[in-house]
């Protein structure tokens, strides 16, 4: 029950100062909106129905990215965390394009695809992508060794091995990068939108800002607030699955 | 007589520079259990890598007459798997799914596990798992059993206990087993012979009897004997 009701309740006491704030004057005109704006800025939304056409194509957005992006980088990361070789020549290469923000790509991505959905998804699958590939193989490159003893005495060779143990064996590590990986391509989901498309939360954000409607801003913030932990709840539950759990009882 | 399951002649190995064996000669006939003991870093896991064909010697020839299954000191079980999923891994391939399921209910039954059949390896006792390997282990089928210090990682109760049921086990499905270990006393409770192993380059210092049948105390006569002779090889005394 303390799990809700804590988190209700600091959320009550952030919405008070922040209330009792705006009407004592606290805030210059215009720099943030008051409470009940925001709220009646939200159910304008939710009425006209954008709120939730605007979610949905965000959503829609990172799933395409995430998934193609998840889809080609775990069997990527195996193959290169199973072998030395690969993983010397690769693993400096996957950190680089790591640690380029996928920001940066946005200009490529319009040239490339044009705009609309294609760039966004494009950025968000190099979100994704390179984040899971080095997850993955780091993960593979330290699964005990003892396992392909145990399955090379059992028979079980070639890509089998890959499928039957080493994925197996990753799991917990994998689900815990599939997770982190998640709200990172929601944040830059949020970001993309901003630049290459006209559709989605950060685009609700960025025509907002360009209206000067600071209530309408908040209201998105908080709506991918909300999306954010929704989704980092529901790849929590990933941890609860029997063949991963082990990973975190240990 | 027949052939002996594992021939060893002259077998050398070598990890870069370093020799680890030299001239390892000794046989194991079907049935057998045998022990080899050896002070801490002779090689006695790269002893079984050998045997497993997981390495190659650098000299010597190696002669397996059979396939093997190798039990680890610890963590060889699949922690995705459960007890059942893991002995069923264990069964020869092509099993088909009905006699799967009979003979995996016999190995939870040999190694009374029957009500831990459906728990992960990391929801059992270090001697519960140490079964699971051994059931896992035998359900192949296999001719040979290597087995690397595998009660080691448990308490003293546990490890005499263990000794007792791995011999009672394999008084019902007979194998071939080499079991290294570093204790002298589990060696001479278990072994048919014992094998003492010199320091690098490891060779065979002394092949030991053990006359009494299985199992054994550290009361049972000979035991006492065995253990200080091994004792004398080793320099210990």
């Amino acid at each position: 029950m303390s799990r809700f009701l804590w988190p209700i309740l600091t959320g009550a006491i952030l919405l008070a100062i922040w209330w009792i704030a705006f009407a004592a004057g606290a805030f210059p005109i215009g720099t943030i909106p008051s409470p009940p704006a925001v709220a009646a800025a939200f159910l304008d939304e939710v009425k006209s129905g954008r709120l939730l056409a605007d979610t949905i194509a965000s959503l829609y957005r990172v799933a395409w990215g995430y998934v193609v992006g998840v889809a080609l980088a775990v069997p990527l990361g195996l193959v290169i965390g199973r072998s030395l070789r690969t993983r010397e020549a690769l693993m400096p290469w996957v950190n680089f394009f790591r640690s380029l923000s996928p920001i940066a790509w946005i200009p490529f991505g319009i040239i490339w695809f044009g705009i609309g959905d294609p760039p966004a998804i494009f950025i968000l699958f190099l979100a994704t992508f390179f984040q899971i590939v080095l997850a993955t193989a780091a993960a593979s490159a330290s699964v005990p060794k003892v396992y392909y003893r145990v399955a090379e005495d059992m028979g079980i060779r070639g890509w089998r091995v890959l499928a039957e143990i080493t994925l197996p064996a990753i799991m917990p590590q994998l689900v815990t990068a599939l997770r982190i990986a998640i709200g990172v391509a929601w944040m830059v989901v949020v970001a993309a939108e901003m630049i290459a498309v006209r559709s989605g939360l950060g685009f609700l954000i960025i025509d907002a800002r360009n209206g000067l409607r600071m209530d309408l801003v908040v209201c998105g913030m908080i709506v991918i607030g909300a999306i954010g932990i929704v989704l980092d709840l529901l790849f929590a539950r990933l941890t609860k699955i029997p063949s991963v759990r082990w990973g975190f009882e240990q | 007589m027949s052939d002996p399951i594992l021939d060893l002649k002259g077998v050398g190995f070598d990890y870069g520079s370093l020799t680890v064996f030299d001239g390892l000669d000794f046989t194991v006939a079907r049935g057998e259990l045998v022990v080899c003991v050896g002070p801490s870093g002779c090689g006695k896991s790269t002893l079984l890598s050998l045997l497993g064909g997981h390495l190659k010697p650098s000299r010597g020839e190696l002669v397996r007459r059979g396939v093997s299954r190798t039990i680890y000191q610890s963590g060889g079980l699949f922690p995705w798997l459960t007890v059942r999923q893991n002995i069923a891994g264990g069964l020869p391939r092509g099993t088909s799914k009905e006699v799967a399921t009979k003979k995996v209910d016999e190995w939870l039954e040999i190694t009374r596990l029957t009500d831990f059949a459906n728990h992960y390896a990391h929801q059992l006792s270090g001697g519960m798992r140490q079964r699971v390997e051994i059931a896992r282990a035998l359900a192949g089928e296999t001719d040979i059993l290597l087995m690397d210090e595998p009660f080691s990682a448990l308490d003293y109760q546990s490890r005499q206990r263990m000794r007792k049921e791995l011999s009672s086990t394999l008084a019902e499905r007979p194998r071939t087993v080499v079991f290294v270990t570093h204790d002298i006393e589990e060696a001479v409770q278990l072994g048919d012979r014992v094998v003492v192993l010199g320091i690098r380059p490891t060779n065979v210092r002394k092949i030991l009897e053990l006359p009494t049948s299985r199992p054994r105390t550290p009361a049972t006569p000979g035991v006492a004997e065995a253990e200080h002779t091994i004792m004398e090889e080793l320099g210990l005394t």
